[in-house]
């Protein structure tokens, strides 16, 4: 099964993967000049742009919408740099695969954990604007690992869709771009379910992140549980997207050689 | 993927029982040599549409129908002209590259010198390079930086463990990559003109690794250009010609065979059929 495959390929590639993802931090964290702060500071300003932007127009339906943007942006952030971050790896490691009989999926799944380290660690400027907002950080918080996970799954099948996409196609690039951006505004980052019309709820909620932005916004922004049905549902369609990226790869990756 | 008998009872196991290293069974390896293929989805859509046209290659047998025996505990030779596919055919035992058709049977633990230091990170220094390699095995950290030392010195780059690898030389990459492909201690060594790189005396270590490997009972395959070096290791060889196996057997013979003026043109003559099982 390719789902068993994959997980036992992470652990057996445990020692890559925790080194990758150690250089890549080191990288993204020490050698700029404020570091951690630098890096927090890209996402926090975002925010305050597009929160001035759009609490005129969306501010007075949503109380403290900064926190509610804030908790919004958090996923996609790690749904669109992952999926951008995988262009390419395949073409960045040929000569490990060229060299070493390695499952290739470890270099995108390498991208990913790092991205969903870095994830954990915007929650501290999240937690801190919601205290600045006096809003007391919700218990359901901890319960934040049972949306990564359909996150993740989700996350890393699209990332290994497009990852060999790009390999066969030159304009993967800016295509992944485009579809990003779109999906962007078909998530409820900016806005809630609550402001999109009826007719589009069916067509939207296949969107992956659809479901996962409400999720995260129930446990850390409403404080509440994620209905059980949404979280089934969002589940298995974060699953079918996962699978779907590992098979195209299993089926493809042996063909990689002759195209980069 | 081609079919890997490993684990080490199984290795053991067929010493006794005689079978051999490695055996090529009819594999063939295609590589699309593509025209005008388009580089990009849009232009293959409208093309799709336009002209009704999806494949823009033609294929090209790197390998065709390619057959030997590699016994355990000798040094088998590779030989041909450039592009005869000798390096395809050690990435296709090695297991990077998958035949189209036919199978490799591997008998033990394989690992391959193709391009010594390839799969090093340039703004990494050897210490930090030893580690990431040895992951890349499956190895962990403490392991490796218990290996490092040893390493270090059979590279003879202890003086430089800290600097990173862009400021090396070629050689010393080189002398690196190979202290550290053969610290893992493979059964069957594949070789792709390891003896060329190196000053003379690393050379030497080189060739006592060789033939302490052998003196172990491990089996190496090597590519190379120089007969010399064929002759005097291999105990047979195999000449390549343009994907095909033209010849196996005898070292001195088969240099005889790729020294041959009619070399490349023999092959239309036998039409391949010289491609000689051999175990």
């Amino acid at each position: 099964m390719v789902l068993t495959s994959f997980a036992s390929s992470l652990i057996d590639y445990r020692h890559y993967l925790r080194q990758s993802v150690a250089r890549d931090l080191k990288k993204r964290y020490k050698r700029s000049v404020l570091g951690y702060v630098w890096s927090m500071l890209y996402p926090l300003l975002m925010m305050a742009v597009l929160a001035v932007a759009f609490s005129k127009i969306l501010g007075s339906t949503v109380p403290d919408y900064p926190v509610f943007l804030f908790v919004g942006m958090i996923p996609f952030q790690f749904f669109s740099t992952t999926i951008n971050g995988c262009l390419g790896i395949i073409g960045a490691n040929i000569k490990i695969i060229d060299q070493v009989p390695t499952p290739k999926y470890i270099f995108p799944a390498s991208i990913a954990i790092s991205n969903l380290i870095n994830l954990l660690l915007s929650l501290v400027p999240l937690f801190l604007i919601m205290l600045a907002f006096g809003r007391p950080i919700p218990w359901t918080a901890l319960l934040l690992p049972l949306v990564l996970l359909p996150l993740f799954m989700a996350t890393m099948g699209l990332s290994l869709i497009f990852c060999v996409a790009d390999v066969f196609f030159d304009d993967t690039r800016h295509l992944t771009g485009l579809l990003i951006q779109s999906l962007y505004f078909l998530s409820p980052v900016l806005y809630g379910p609550q402001h999109l019309p009826d007719w589009l709820i069916p067509w939207v909620q296949w969107n992956p992140m659809f479901f996962i932005i409400e999720m995260m916004r129930d446990l850390l922004f409403l404080g509440v549980l994620p209905a059980p049905g949404i979280y089934a549902f969002s589940f298995l369609l974060c699953l079918l997207y996962l699978l779907a990226g590992l098979l195209l790869f299993e089926k493809t990756q042996d063909k990689f050689m002759y195209f980069i | 993927m081609s079919m890997i008998e490993s684990a080490n009872t199984q290795s053991s196991a067929s010493v006794t029982s005689g079978l051999p290293a490695v055996e090529v069974r009819g594999v063939s390896v295609h590589f699309r040599s593509y025209v005008e293929r388009p580089t990009s989805l849009k232009e293959t859509l409208m093309n799709a549409v336009r002209k009704g046209r999806l494949r823009y290659y033609s294929s090209f047998e790197a390998l065709s129908n390619v057959s030997f025996c590699v016994p355990r505990g000798e040094v088998f030779g590779i030989i041909g002209s450039n592009g005869a596919g000798k390096s395809t055919l050690l990435r296709v035992i090695a297991g990077v590259l998958k035949p189209a058709r036919g199978e490799v049977i591997v008998r033990g633990r394989v690992d391959s010198l193709l391009q010594l230091g390839a799969g090093f990170d340039s703004e990494l220094n050897a210490v930090e390079n030893i580690v990431l390699n040895g992951s890349l095995y499956k190895r962990s950290s403490e392991e490796m930086r218990a290996r490092t030392p040893d390493i270090l010195k059979f590279a003879e780059l202890e003086e430089f463990a800290f600097t990173p690898i862009k400021y090396y030389s070629s050689g010393m990459a080189a002398r690196l990559g190979f202290s550290v492909a053969i610290d893992r201690d493979p059964d069957i060594l594949l070789v792709d003109e390891v003896l060329a790189v190196g000053d003379e005396r690393f050379q030497k270590k080189c060739r006592a690794v060789f033939d302490r490997y052998l003196a172990q009972g491990k089996t190496i395959i090597m590519v190379s250009h120089s007969m010399g070096t064929i002759t005097s290791m291999a105990k047979q060889a195999l000449v390549l010609s343009k994907g095909r196996a033209l010849f196996c057997g005898d070292p001195k013979t088969a240099a005889e065979v790729y020294r041959d003026k009619n070399y490349e043109t023999r092959l239309a003559s036998t039409n391949g059929a010289a491609a000689v099982p051999h175990g």
